[in-house]
């Protein structure tokens, strides 16, 4: 009985590591994939539950992007050319369930590569991660550590890029000098908030009031609001609120008879906030999140394949649901797919050393650096130009592509202080 | 030594049992066992006649204490999921002074009001709690080897053992205490309530006893769920996870001692497996709310009314 | 300072008077049912989701779109009735379970015909009443302070004055004494489900243009609406209007002169005082615990 038990374990052991193994297939049974078989990818992210917007919309996204690739015949690894297919596991947000589902995906389904959102999740799956040696991807790139050798954060570098907008509107305002700031609290609010301090910090505009934190739980924002404007700034931020917050902010600044300036990190639906509030009022918000029909994504610049034609196509199958969310997972498997094609392999350590030799990446807004030892404790951060997004005449409108690495490089000590002040840093997370 | 023979049986059974499902059902299959702590002294609670909605909270206490005192103090992994179940215990003791004042309906939402406090703590005070994101990189239990048997704690089937003879040794010392004086007088207070306050006995002191009890298991359970996944956050114990607790104790039944267990492992094998499996994904929810509802009307009495009905009919024949 | 005083007691007087619709529902229920209607956040969020369907998809006029709110969420509340808490009657806990059981129905169609990000509504109107540069009310929450001051001054004068108040005060007190005076159980209970479901679901509707719709929008509902009733006293219609007024300018004042979150911690904070001084809250009698 239990001879039995000892020696199914130990098969089971010896599956782990030929798992981990594979790409150096030591003599062991390679599990490369026959002609015609379809790669599949991991969705690990969640479906159901209050946080679903974060991952459903994605899923979609990727659905479109996979169609459109395995109509022109797929992806091509050596000479053969597989389908790309997704397979879905609703992890709830949940670290377990997250673990259960990267277990699911990996040992049973067979996955070569999982996309997560990350955040509570991440540390769920991390020795799942370490155990495979499976390629990993997240949103959120305060996942990373030097632990997570096989985790990258490759498309967006949350919330670092948020400063682009600033660098933007000190250049472009310079009158403008004083700001306030609101945020919820929370994993993605925290690290962000630090991030426009140092930002506003390096631009010379005064804060007027410390951040002002509120539960992620709250409904009604006229309170914050009146508090924001109770010092007249010349700018409100309204830092990484999410599109549930942004909506009922921007709508109180309307009614408070707020005029000046206001930098978001996002404005989803903004065609619905100009509804809410008026063309005058929501003319010149600042933001970070592209519609992908601007003509600016057709440049040479850009990674990502045909950009207008999957927004025309998301926009027709979700009629205004287009958000960051929608393209940011698809931006993802592009960067996988070119990285696979480039390695011959669908193996995970193939493909990661493929997709960072040299150091650099195709990142969807342009060339760039695999980034983020000082801040994250290990490069796997694709790092480079980020689109500042301003509406005009009613519309979002990309006004340039800016350099993170470069502000870094002048101000990097700001943003480690502002980020060491809200034990932020990697070394101060957990 | 019929009994004994069935204990043995169900003993060879959990040791075959982790062998013949597939990997994610193992991980599932220790979720299991440590959520059927949770919910078996949620129902030494109940006894009593009170129903809290701390009771994942008190949880979450134990997972934070025992994370908290291997990571930062170096402490033993087992040794810390014995300290887990000590701070879950004495926080019980300090809640019961406001929460005992209260009876019911108050009691239900007073321990709620009190969860919530200690959750939005954890949130505000970014050391030691870490905040939202809570704590990560949770020292796992040391792997060892009995000689026949190699433990690696990574692997569910591994932690599986492990925490199930933590479970079932716990479950035995709950079922001790039911049975003992002690748990017939919790019977009592329930029932009883005027009558027992008549004849002597200290309603508030058995209602605390019970509470503490509980507790303690619960921060066990919490101690043993934070070991494995290595990562605790706040909303790992919020509310929503309190709902299933209590849903599976309701539709489980507590009148007997299997009931919420009955509970817990129905539900959890229709939500995590077999709605998976039907590729019902995205749909869950709602399919989970309409077996609650159904089940609740048409089993009043809970999962173990059934079970009653079928040996009773045996014993008949 | 007085401007900033005078902004934030409106914003107040707004929070108190949806909060106060949600919290009377969710008393009458548990008064007259002895049930915790653990679904009351999402008949807030069905009442929503009327106008979403109605006024900003079908240019149905807001009103009119409110008072089907009302209405469609009042019959919710008897299918409730009918289906869940009748056959459930003697067995409390079962009706909290069912009505978790509703709750995650509820979600799952929301999401199911809606979809799982949030939904917009074109604002109703946008004048703003300006008494001086910095204190000022929009006219959309003048909208839900005076219909909820209306709806709560007929609730009481329906309670107290017609026959149908008294037998559901009566059966709210003592359902076995009004029994015995022949006041039907299930008829009192059918009207105290459509008032109190059809309550939640128009404050759900007349907020709507005002706050982010979505599925999951009713967990916060519910728990502000747990502490107000506690505050104010479980069976007590007339507690749970002030307990909302005070935790609404509680709330209201810590989220503008400190933060947001030490706010939530306020007002558990104050419930949990209430709890330990007077168990039974501000106006509440033992006898319903």
């Amino acid at each position: 009985m239990f001879s039995n038990i000892l020696k199914k374990d130990l098969s089971r052991r010896t599956f782990l590591k030929s798992t981990a193994a594979t790409a150096l297939s030591a003599g062991l049974p390679s599990i490369a994939l026959a002609a015609g078989e379809p790669i599949k990818i991991g969705f690990l992210a969640p479906l159901t539950g209050a946080t679903a917007a974060w991952g459903a919309p994605g899923l979609s996204g990727c659905e479109i992007w996979a169609e459109k690739v395995n109509a022109a015949g797929g992806i091509k690894i050596g000479d053969n050319s597989h389908m790309i297919e997704f397979v879905s596991y609703d992890n709830e947000y949940d670290p377990a369930k997250a673990r259960t589902g990267a277990t699911k995906l990996i040992r049973e389904d067979g996955v070569k590569f999982v996309m997560m959102l990350g955040g509570d999740t991440w540390p769920g799956v991390q020795p799942v991660a370490d155990r495979t040696g499976m390629l990993f991807s997240t949103l959120l790139p305060s996942d990373l550590s030097p632990e997570t050798t096989t985790l990258l954060a490759p498309t967006e570098v949350h919330p670092i890029y948020l400063v682009t907008g600033v660098q933007w509107l000190a250049e472009n305002k310079p009158e403008l000098k004083t700001a306030v700031m609101c945020a919820q609290d929370d994993a993605l609010g925290l690290p962000s908030v630090a991030t426009y301090l140092a930002a506003f910090e390096a631009a010379g505009i005064e804060m007027q009031d410390e951040p002002l934190l509120f539960d992620p739980a709250t409904t009604d924002f006229a309170p914050i609001v009146t508090r924001l404007l109770s010092t007249s700034p010349d700018i409100v931020c309204l830092d990484t609120c999410y599109s549930d917050y942004v909506h009922p902010i921007c709508e109180q600044l309307f009614q408070q008879g707020y005029k000046g300036q206001i930098i978001s990190a996002t404005a989803d639906f903004y065609d619905q906030l100009i509804a809410k509030t008026s063309k005058e009022f929501m003319e010149g918000f600042i933001f970070q999140f592209p519609d992908f029909d601007d003509p600016a994504l057709n440049g040479d610049n850009i990674n990502f394949d045909d950009a207008n034609g999957f927004y025309e196509e998301y926009n027709k199958r979700f009629p205004g649901q287009w958000g960051a969310v929608s393209w940011e997972y698809a931006a993802i498997m592009q960067l996988w797919k070119a990285g696979a094609e480039k390695a011959g392999s669908v193996e995970p350590d193939a493909v990661l050393a493929a997709m960072k030799d040299d150091g650099k990446g195709k990142h969807a807004f342009g060339d760039a650096d695999w980034w983020g030892t000082e801040m994250f404790g290990i490069d796997n951060a694709l790092v480079g130009d980020w689109p500042v997004v301003v509406i005009e005449n009613g519309k979002a409108v990309i006004k340039g592509f800016k350099s993170i690495p470069a502000w870094y490089e002048q101000h990097g000590d700001l943003l480690i202080k502002h980020m060491s002040a809200y034990d932020q840093m990697w070394n101060q997370r957990g | 030594m019929r009994n004994f023979v069935i204990w043995v049986a169900l003993a060879i059974a959990l040791i075959v049992l982790p062998n013949l499902v597939s990997f994610s059902q193992q991980e599932v299959l220790v979720f299991l066992t440590i959520n059927i702590l949770v919910v078996a002294s949620y129902r030494l609670l109940t006894l009593t006649g009170e129903w809290s909605l701390g009771h994942v909270v008190i949880m979450g206490v134990g997972a934070y204490a025992s994370a908290l005192v291997t990571k930062e103090l170096g402490l033993w992994v087992p040794l810390g999921i014995i300290v887990g179940g000590l701070a879950s215990a004495l926080i019980a003791l300090a809640l019961s002074v406001p929460l005992f004042r209260m009876k019911g309906f108050y009691f239900l939402i007073g321990s709620f009001a009190a969860g919530e406090i200690i959750r939005l703590l954890w949130k505000r005070f970014r050391d030691p709690f870490g905040g939202a994101k809570g704590i990560k990189g949770i020292d796992p239990m040391p792997d060892f080897s009995i000689g026949i048997y190699q433990f690696d704690f990574f692997e569910p089937v591994s932690y599986f053992y492990f925490s199930a003879v933590v479970v079932a040794l716990c479950l035995w010392i709950l079922w001790r205490i039911e049975k003992s004086p002690v748990g017939l007088t919790f019977h009592a207070v329930h029932w009883q309530d005027k009558l027992a306050q008549a004849s002597g006995v200290n309603l508030r002191r058995y209602r605390t006893m019970a509470f503490v009890i509980a507790s303690g298991f619960a921060g066990i359970a919490g101690a043993l769920l934070a070991h494995y996944i290595g990562t605790i956050n706040p909303n790992s114990f919020d509310v929503e996870v309190m709902v299933f607790v209590l849903t599976w104790a309701i539709v489980g039944g507590t009148g007997t001692f299997y009931g919420p267990i009955l509970g817990c492992v129905v539900l959890t094998i229709l939500n995590e497996i077999v709605l998976r499996e039907l590729g019902l994904e995205q749909t869950r929810p709602l399919i989970y709310g309409l077996i609650l509802i159904l089940s609740i009307l048409f089993m009043p009495n809970g999962l173990e009314s059934i079970v009653q009905k079928v040996t009773r009919r045996k014993d008949a024949k | 300072m007085f401007e900033l005083l005078a902004q934030t007691s409106l914003n107040a007087i707004y929070a108190a008077s949806y909060i106060s619709l949600v919290a009377v529902g969710l008393v009458l229920i548990f008064g007259v049912m002895g049930v915790i209607n653990f679904a009351h956040g999402e008949l807030f969020m069905a009442g929503s989701y009327v106008v979403v369907a109605l006024y900003a998809d079908r240019m149905v006029p807001f009103f009119v779109a409110v008072a089907a709110g009302l209405i469609f969420v009042g019959l919710l509340g008897l299918l409730m009735e009918r289906a869940l808490f009748r056959p459930l009657r003697d067995n409390p806990l079962g009706g909290l379970v069912a009505s978790i059981g509703f709750l995650m129905v509820l979600q799952a169609l929301a999401v199911l015909g809606f979809g799982v990000r949030m939904e917009h509504i074109p604002p109703v109107t946008q004048d703003v009443i300006r008494f001086a540069d910095k204190i000022s009310i929009p006219v959309a929450r003048v909208y839900v302070i005076v219909t909820a001051f209306v709806m709560l001054s007929a609730l009481w004068y329906f309670l107290k004055r017609t026959r149908f108040g008294w037998a559901l005060r009566a059966s709210a007190q003592d359902p076995e004494a009004a029994a015995l005076q022949g006041i039907s159980v299930t008829q009192t209970a059918m009207i105290a489900m459509f008032i109190g479901a059809g309550f939640a679901g128009m404050a759900g509707a007349l907020t709507a243009p005002l706050i982010s719709i979505n599925p999951h929008m009713g967990h916060s509902v519910i728990i502000t609406a747990f502490i107000v009733i506690i505050v104010g006293g479980v069976g007590s219609l007339e507690g749970a209007v002030l307990a909302s007024v005070v935790y609404a300018f509680v709330h209201t004042f810590v989220t503008t002169f400190f933060d947001g979150v030490l706010a939530d911690i306020t007002g558990l904070a104050l419930m949990l005082i209430v709890l330990i001084v007077k168990p039974t809250g501000l106006f509440g009698s033992a006898d319903r615990a």
